[in-house]
């Protein structure tokens, strides 16, 4: 497992927001994908000489590894840490030593003045950008930590060691992380341009780490050679100007953008456009006027969509996933961005929404997708179209099922989606289970995740006449391919939730007895008597 | 000062007059856009003779005066098909009266009668030419916020005295209120005016003029028949129609194209004498109710999906469609009869009748018809599932429809 505490230049955008949710989000990051993130922090801040020329002109997915660079994620989160360290802080969870006097670590004797002022002033700045009113004491492995990578750094990388240090012990702080890092065992920070292989350290670390950290500069015979180090120094000084230049902008665009008139419709004062170039932001209900500074503009978005694809495809993680298209939703709204990228943007979202059977969120998006739609804007109004049907069908709101009949063209009607979903409906409408359960099996696009919402009670007012009709008994194996089960299982395990049982005659044929069933299957419809559906909106 | 002024001051002074005797038929004439009175007046007034302008500019208007001033340049402008100006005047005039209406007992309902129902119109023709120049419309909205008012003063009057308290305007309208609401598509506000008359401490409904009855009755009933309540809805078209005056000919059309699917569905088809008599009736469900009775699913099949962008507009599909169910029931019926009364019947023998009637279906699909034919009581009988066989009673295998529960009680809400 790679050290964690390394993570500071890896870290995604999204831990910058002083939010709750997203240490934890950030904690759940970090620890499932450790190793992924551990390789980012090892590459060179490559996308910071680029913020300077604005995001616009340039690719956040232009990596060689595959791995994800945030561009700008190192030094906005950055500048945003001691806004957050007294918010951990509060919650530090470590016992305090009992003496106030921090425990001296074992001073080597060939610490010099210059070296011990190092360390002294490293750690009152650490300490300060921390605002760490009563600072936690180190402990001794991280002092030595400390004293070791000063030891190992030449005087001209001491301002970018500092720095990496404070980022380093800040990350351990935060993620609470400080007394369980061996940092005996930790690589030291790359300022440390005098690490030898001979180290005490180095020989302690794993070996995988080794490959994976100092392995690469280690294995060059002219490691120390004055041209290197030149290099090196060179680009260090680089890489530092630029994060500061950075900082400073505060992740503002240097440009700012101009409306685009086609994006935006019913132009007003209070529209806004955002300058906020960062990928990723957590969504939280606006409660006054919008700040263009925490807005991200179109340009922005279009990258953020892309990113939000691929950690959909990639870990699925729909907390995150959500929160963000959440947020992305907002910006556009704030800034009245009405353009077929909203409609991408809805879309996803509401495909998203009911993978994961988050009616709520999918009701929102398919109320604004059909609006979307009625501005004639290009997308897959058909495919909604009759999730919409479907959705009415599942909620059972006939006024919206009735309007949508009414409005709908013939074109609409020749729609194989549409034309399914109206078959839903003729077939709930004459109480045709049959035609149903077969038009469930046969649901295109998504219409399948939206209608096993209801498949349970459909099944349960198609046994309710099964009930009736056979009146003595019936196979289990007839009820199961009648009403669509898996296998016979599912089938017991549902009339089982109903307190129907199955009696078995011979060796593999069970019945049930459908007179005995029937009070059931009547007592089973009384929770369907209503749809409570959170996030609904009328 | 030409007779144009002193016509309008005596129409002007006339209606303040007749607020003192108290002569409602008299008030409600001269203030109606449409009356004879009105014209005659107008006819002496003309827009550039100064007259307006001296009449604005004359001593301090009473309510009653302004009121009728801002009738007669409706009035004219009306003339000249200037709807938009005359609907701004009618509003000021109504907004004027509903001041004076305040003051007013019972005998001043007529005159809101008249008067709502003018602004209503006009302002109906205004947004018709707002329309046709391209401009937002809202007059409709606009004016049906202002006869609402009306028609709430009408309702919570507290004139302790009942036989002289305004609350006998109020059906009335709310039956104006009820064709505006629907015009604008604002059927919860119907739902909601029913609900606040239900509220409200009024007489009984059969204590109102029986036109007020016929008409609140068949709106309340059309609207339960869109919320599918159709027992309630039943109950009130019928008394619509056969307390319907008997001259209404357009307005029973109307009650019978609600009325006709819901008797339908029970079993009960339009007799060829009312098909004969309304031919709107007989377009419209003449066919079907003919599939429906010989069990032709097909064809009914073949109808419902010709006629459904029509059904539709009306609001009545899915009431016709629920008809489906005696056709069904009709073809079991006619393979029962053909095949000779047999107790039991294959799955397979009705397979063959929905084929011979032009709707195959694949024999799992007929079981689940029948299973739905078994449970709403359409025949009595049990089904054996591994002998694929219907089984059905002895004494009455196919019970007269009417019979039945109505379907639509067992229906699972869709």
């Amino acid at each position: 497992m790679a050290p964690l505490s390394s993570l500071g230049n890896g870290i995604p955008a999204y831990a910058a927001q002083v939010n709750g949710t997203n240490v934890a989000l950030l904690s759940a990051r970090i620890s499932a994908t450790g190793d992924d993130v551990f390789m980012d922090a090892q590459r060179p801040l490559s996308g910071a000489g680029a913020v300077t020329r604005g995001i616009s002109d340039m690719n956040p997915f232009e990596n060689t590894n595959g791995y994800y660079v945030p561009p700008q994620t190192a030094v906005p989160w950055r500048s945003a840490r001691a806004d957050q360290a007294p918010l951990y802080s509060a919650v530090h969870p470590y016992k305090k030593p009992k003496t106030a006097v921090p425990v001296k670590g074992p001073t080597p004797a060939a610490l010099n003045k210059q070296i011990t002022a190092g360390l002294n002033e490293a750690k009152l700045n650490a300490k300060a950008k921390l605002k760490v009113t009563k600072a936690p004491e180190w402990p001794v492995s991280l002092q030595n930590f400390v004293e070791r990578s000063f030891e190992a750094c030449s005087l001209a990388m001491r301002k970018p060691l500092e720095k990496q240090l404070q980022q380093i012990i800040a990350s351990a702080t935060n993620n609470n992380k400080m007394d369980t890092i061996d940092w005996d065992a930790r690589p030291l920070p790359k300022a440390c341009d005098k690490v030898k292989t001979s180290s005490t350290a180095a020989v302690k670390r794993p070996v995988k780490n080794a490959v994976a950290f100092v392995g690469a500069s280690n294995s060059f015979a002219d490691f120390d050679s004055a041209e290197r180090k030149e290099r090196r120094l060179l680009r260090f000084q680089q890489e530092a100007e630029a994060a500061k230049k950075a900082a400073d902008e505060n992740t503002a665009l240097l440009i700012p953008p101009t409306p685009n008139t086609n994006d935006v419709r019913e132009w007003d004062v209070d529209t806004i456009v955002g300058t906020c170039a960062k990928l990723e932001k957590s969504y939280l209900r606006l409660t006054s006027a919008p700040d263009p500074s925490q807005v991200r503009p179109l340009s922005v978005l279009h990258k953020t969509l892309d990113l939000i694809k691929r950690k959909w495809l990639e870990d699925s993680n729909y907390t995150y996933i959500c929160d963000q298209l959440k947020s992305m939703r907002q910006d556009l709204t704030v800034q009245r961005i009405t353009n077929e990228f909203t409609v991408e943007v809805y879309e996803l979202h509401a495909r998203i929404a009911l993978e994961t059977n988050d009616l709520g969120e999918y009701n929102q998006c398919q109320t604004q997708l059909k609006g979307l739609y009625a501005m004639g804007l290009k997308g897959h109004a058909m495919e909604f179209l009759a999730y919409r049907m479907l959705y009415s069908l599942y909620t059972r709101n006939k006024a919206d099922i009735i309007a949508a009949l009414k409005t709908m063209a013939p074109e609409e009607k020749r729609d194989p989606a549409v034309r399914h979903a109206l078959n839903v409906r003729a077939a709930m409408a004459t109480g045709n289970y049959h035609a149903y359960f077969q038009l469930y099996l046969s649901a295109p696009n998504m219409g399948g995740y939206l209608m096993d919402n209801f498949a349970d009670r459909e099944r349960c007012i198609a046994l309710q006449k099964m009930c009736k009709a056979f009146r003595f008994k019936l196979s289990l194996s007839a009820i199961t391919s009648e009403l669509s089960f898996d296998d016979e299982e599912a089938c017991v395990k549902f009339l089982t939730g109903l307190n129907i049982t199955a009696t078995h005659e011979g060796e593999h044929l069970a019945t049930i007895d459908m007179k005995a069933a029937y009070p059931f299957a009547i007592a089973a419809m009384q929770k369907y008597n209503k749809v409570d559906i959170k996030g609904q909106i009328y | 000062m030409g007779l144009g002024y002193k016509k309008l001051e005596n129409g002007i002074n006339k209606f303040r007059c007749v607020n003192g005797t108290k002569n409602a038929q008299e008030m409600m004439r001269s203030i109606r856009i449409h009356d004879a009175y009105t014209a005659r007046i107008l006819d002496e007034v003309w827009e550039e003779d100064g007259s307006w302008d001296a009449l604005y500019k004359r001593k301090a208007k009473s309510g009653l005066d302004e009121v009728s001033l801002a009738h007669f340049q409706a009035a004219a402008c009306y003339r000249q098909s200037n709807f938009l100006a005359a609907y701004n005047h009618q509003l000021t005039s109504y907004n004027a009266f509903l001041r004076v209406f305040l003051e007013m007992t019972r005998w001043g309902v007529h005159t809101l009668f008249a008067i709502s129902k003018d602004l209503s119109e006009i302002a109906l023709r205004a947004d018709m030419q707002l329309r046709a120049a391209g401009a937002p419309t809202g007059k409709m909205e606009e004016a049906t916020r202002a006869i609402n008012q009306g028609f709430s003063m009408c309702m919570t009057d507290r004139e302790p005295v009942l036989n002289q308290s305004r609350k006998w305007g109020t059906y009335h309208m709310a039956n104006l209120l009820f064709g505006l609401y629907l015009r604008l598509h604002a059927y919860n506000l119907c739902v909601s005016m029913i609900r606040a008359i239900r509220a409200s401490e009024l007489p009984p409904l059969e204590a109102f003029p029986m036109s007020d009855q016929v008409t609140f009755r068949f709106y309340r009933g059309m609207l339960s028949f869109r919320s599918e309540k159709y027992h309630a809805a039943k109950e009130d078209l019928l008394f619509a129609l056969e307390h319907c005056h008997r001259s209404a000919y357009s307005n029973k059309t109307r009650i019978l194209i609600y009325l006709a699917p819901m008797l339908m569905m029970e079993g009960r088809m339009p007799h060829s004498r009312i098909l004969r008599r309304y031919p709107v009736i007989k377009a419209l469900y003449g066919d079907i109710a003919q599939a429906a009775k010989a069990g032709n699913i097909g064809r009914f099949a073949a109808l419902m999906a010709e006629k459904e962008q029509q059904l539709m507009d009306l609001g009545v599909f899915l009431a016709v469609e629920h008809v489906h169910k005696i056709a069904v029931r009709q073809l079991l019926y006619k393979v029962y009869l053909i095949d000779g009364k047999p107790s039991r019947i294959s799955f397979e023998r009705f397979a063959q009748g929905f084929t011979a009637a032009g709707l195959p279906m694949d024999v799992a699909g007929v079981e689940c018809v029948l299973v739905d034919m078994v449970f709403v009581g359409y025949i009595k009988g049990y089904l054996a599932h591994e002998h694929g066989m219907a089984v059905l009673s002895k004494q009455v295998p196919f019970p007269p429809i009417t019979s039945c529960p109505a379907p639509t009680s067992l229906s699972n809400g869709i």
